[in-house]
């Protein structure tokens, strides 16, 4: 049908001034041909007077020649929805009553806030923790503890920076352990809980009760064990606990934030000890890692989000999952209120969605600023030739940081530190590439330095 | 052709239909007017093809006729002739002389063929609607502030007509608010279209202060307006409307009582230090009678003012404080109803005694 109504064009355009059949033929088409009558559809209602009385002839000549059987023409307004009733509209709805994605955002915040007096929140599976590069050791250990609670690796102490889901992980354990041996004691405690219920029970001169309590659980999982800064009573009798169910063989999980060698005045025995079992961290998920993140959580949620929405979120958000998921349903809330998709509004620029993570304006002399801070050491000294161990990693860090966070190419670099070969450059980042694998100091190090160049 | 009139009265009727009859480069017939002569009636039409404006001018003694003339070399000639002065139009060959005393020019102009015809509404089959050009002209230029101009969403560029339990109400929304006014509250027949907002505009443009009363007239693909001796047309917009009676919120737990014109100054000082936030204020009710606005400018510093009203339940709700003057606007009496529930619901305003008018503005991500 619309192949006959391009012929038939073709002709009329033949015998008509350009301009008059660029206005009064454009968006024309044929809707429909039934029973000898053909309906052409026109823009809007001032179309088709002219059409009908002055082009008539033309348009049935331009048909008959495109060999197309007709008795008459009629013309019409083309329209989605003629008639003078309202169906539904995105934006609509939407705005009062609670959309499917903010639905499940809520009931997940809901869920959030119920637990079972463990400490346990149900809502943490493995099933939800999506696995990545930056997670899948600390993963395979978490699936080890739960075949064998208590005699694959214990402690297992788990440590990386805040909302990389350490939380998350650690209470996956402690539900599938629950769920494949019902009759376990488990208890998850974030260590202030833990000592505000000891100092609770020193009070109430309860202590006998509150060891008790612990040492009879099958699995202690201890959180953010980094808060125990200067609590010297509650870090004694940790000591104890953690000792008792040890030597039972009783599973001990602990997270934190740095080893605990780095935490202040943590005794030198008991950070030995939390790490027997190894130290195992969480690092910031790549790009890919973030993106598959958001997917799973889009998918989970039941939101509809595009994939260049996505990588919108994954490359602005530079912290960590939380401001990622955080950041992610504020754009799906905002997208549900003003009828846009995620994308839409992304491209409007009309999001009121902040970056936390996005670099303010960075140059490569606060790079090289922060850097020379972080190592005790001046700019100058950083630029200059020095071939001191420290100054020289340094330096290295500095060109690994320019790299990967200012994409500056290797001789722009090399000028940048004081003048060097491109080729020391190429060295100097294949090295902290190669030992940031290897070197735990190092890689905190490097991400405290991020931290200051993008907090 | 043959015509005497008035320059006012000539030059009033130019100006308002070449308004539209500009920068048509590809169909150059539609920058003309086309004057008609026909029983002593003058009728002046311009038309884009999106709309059309009729202006007619009652004569005596004239010759029927019609050419086409450009309408804004017309309407600026006519208009530069001294007020007062005795115009007379003649035709002939396609070039029409206008003399006026010592003035006197002559046109080149184009057959009345190549213009194009006008759609026209079949009254019978039309719906109706007559009211007093004030109420329509207040009704649409209250709701007109929400419209959207952004064209891939053509629906939400017009306003919304549409009759529901026997009241024909006019709507505007842009995503981020919504302005609803009752217009006649006892309908007949039932209609649901958009006019588009640009058309709706030039309705408002060729409202003078002679005339009384309004009639609009729709069928399924056109609208007109007929008021005085001006006659407006244009298409409808395509697309649906959303369901907006669903956005209103019913139940808001708060409820406040302010004065506009208070309100109007504190949102333009809370405004000031709200430009490099795009206009973010934060509005709270505090019990038991505090109402205040705040922004802050990191730079530029702070504001903090508030309004003395009973509060009842507190709440603290961000708005774009232009999306807020726009509403106080739009509103007219001494006091109004500042309505909401919490920091997501939408702001609901309202004049305090009448209770045609209802504009909502959505919360900013706070």
């Amino acid at each position: 049908m619309y192949n006959v109504w391009d012929d038939a064009l073709a002709k009329i355009q033949q015998k008509m001034n350009p301009s008059l059949f660029g206005t009064w033929f454009k968006d024309t088409s044929i809707i429909s041909n039934e029973n000898g009558i053909i309906t052409i559809g026109v823009k809007n209602t001032f179309f088709i007077k002219q059409l009908k009385n002055k082009y008539y002839d033309i348009i049935s000549d331009a048909l008959k020649k495109s060999n197309v059987d007709f008795k008459q023409i009629e013309f019409e307004v083309k329209s989605t929805n003629k008639s003078k009733v309202q169906p539904r509209e995105v934006t609509g709805e939407t705005i009062v009553s609670t959309p499917k994605g903010t639905e499940a955002i809520i009931e997940t915040i809901k869920k959030n806030y119920s637990s079972q007096g463990n400490g346990l929140n149900a809502k943490f599976t493995l099933d939800n923790f999506v696995v990545g590069s930056y997670n899948d050791l600390a993963v395979g250990v978490a699936k080890n503890i739960i075949k064998n609670p208590g005699k694959s690796i214990n402690p297992f102490f788990l440590y990386g920076g805040p909302g990389l889901g350490k939380t998350h992980l650690i209470q996956a354990i402690g539900n599938e352990i629950l769920r494949q041996n019902p009759s376990f004691k488990v208890k998850y405690v974030p260590i202030n809980h833990f000592y505000s219920d000891l100092i609770d029970s020193i009070k109430k001169n309860r202590g006998k009760d509150f060891y008790d309590k612990y040492t009879k659980l099958d699995c202690l999982i201890i959180d953010d064990f980094q808060l125990i800064v200067n609590k010297n009573a509650s870090q004694e009798e940790f000591f104890n606990i953690f000792n008792d169910l040890f030597l039972a063989g009783k599973q001990i999980i602990v997270t934190s934030d740095r080893l605990p060698s780095q935490i202040k005045s943590v005794d030198e025995r008991l950070a030995s000890r939390l790490t027997w079992g190894g130290a195992y961290d969480i690092q910031l998920p790549s790009f890919e890692d973030k993106c598959a993140i958001l997917r799973a959580k889009a998918d989970f949620s039941g939101a509809e989000i595009e994939d260049e929405a996505i990588e919108y979120i994954a490359e602005n958000v530079k912290t960590n999952i939380r401001d990622l998921e955080s950041e992610f349903s504020k754009l799906l809330v905002m997208s549900e209120i003003r009828g846009l998709s995620p994308l839409e509004l992304i491209n409007s620029g009309s999001t009121t969605i902040n970056h936390p993570g996005k670099p303010k304006q960075t140059t490569s002399k606060q790079i090289i600023e922060k850097v020379a801070k972080e190592f005790n050491i001046t700019s100058k000294d950083l630029c200059g030739q020095s071939r001191v161990s420290n100054i020289k990693t340094a330096r290295q860090v500095a060109m690994y940081l320019l790299r990967h966070e200012l994409s500056c190419s290797y001789p722009v670099i090399g000028k940048e530190v004081g003048g060097k070969d491109h080729s020391t450059v190429m060295h100097g980042i294949e090295k902290i590439e190669k030992d940031i694998k290897l070197d735990f100091n190092l890689r905190e190090q490097i991400e405290s330095i991020k931290e200051k160049i993008y907090g | 052709m043959e015509i005497e009139v008035t320059q006012e009265k000539l030059s009033k009727a130019l100006n308002n239909v070449s308004r539209i009859a500009v920068g048509k480069v590809t169909l150059p017939i539609l920058n003309n007017v086309l004057i008609r002569v026909l029983n002593n009636k003058v009728s002046l039409v311009t038309t884009n093809l999106d709309m059309a404006i009729i202006d007619y001018l009652p004569v005596s003694d004239a010759k029927d006729g019609v050419i086409t003339v450009p309408a804004k070399l017309l309407a600026e000639f006519v208009s530069n002739l001294p007020r007062g002065e005795k115009i007379n139009i003649t035709e002939k060959n396609n070039k029409v002389t206008i003399t006026a005393g010592k003035y006197k020019s002559t046109i080149n102009g184009s057959p009345a063929d190549d213009f194009p015809e006008l759609p026209e509404i079949e009254e019978k089959k039309a719906v109706i609607y007559k009211m007093s050009i004030d109420e329509f002209k207040n009704g649409i230029s209250e709701v007109m502030v929400a419209t959207s101009n952004d064209m891939t969403r053509p629906a939400l560029t017009g306003v919304y007509f549409n009759t529901e339990d026997k009241t024909l109400a006019v709507a505007a929304t842009d995503g981020y608010r919504l302005a609803e006014k009752i217009l006649v509250k006892n309908a007949e027949s039932e209609v649901g279209v958009i006019v588009p907002a640009s058309s709706l505009q030039e309705v408002l443009r060729s409202i003078n202060d002679e005339m009384d009363e309004i009639e609009i007239a729709f069928n399924e693909d056109l609208v007109r307006f007929r008021m005085g001796e001006v006659e407006i047309m244009s298409k409808l917009i395509d697309g649906s409307f959303p369901e907006y009676r669903r956005l209103i919120p019913k139940d808001n737990t708060i409820k406040l009582t302010l004065s506009r014109e208070e309100l109007i100054r504190v949102t333009k000082l809370a405004a000031l230090f709200a430009k490099s936030v795009n206009g973010a204020i934060v509005c709270e009710a505090k019990k038991p009678n505090h109402f205040s606005i705040k922004s802050v400018a990191s730079e530029l510093g702070e504001n903090d003012s508030s309004i003395e009203t009973e509060v009842e339940n507190e709440g603290k709700v961000n708005l774009n404080s232009r999306f807020l003057s726009d509403a106080l606007n739009a509103l007219e009496e001494k006091d109004i109803i500042f309505e909401f529930s919490n920091s997501i619901s939408p702001v609901v305003l309202k004049n305090k005694k009448s209770n045609t008018y209802t504009h909502i503005i959505m919360p900013l991500n706070s």
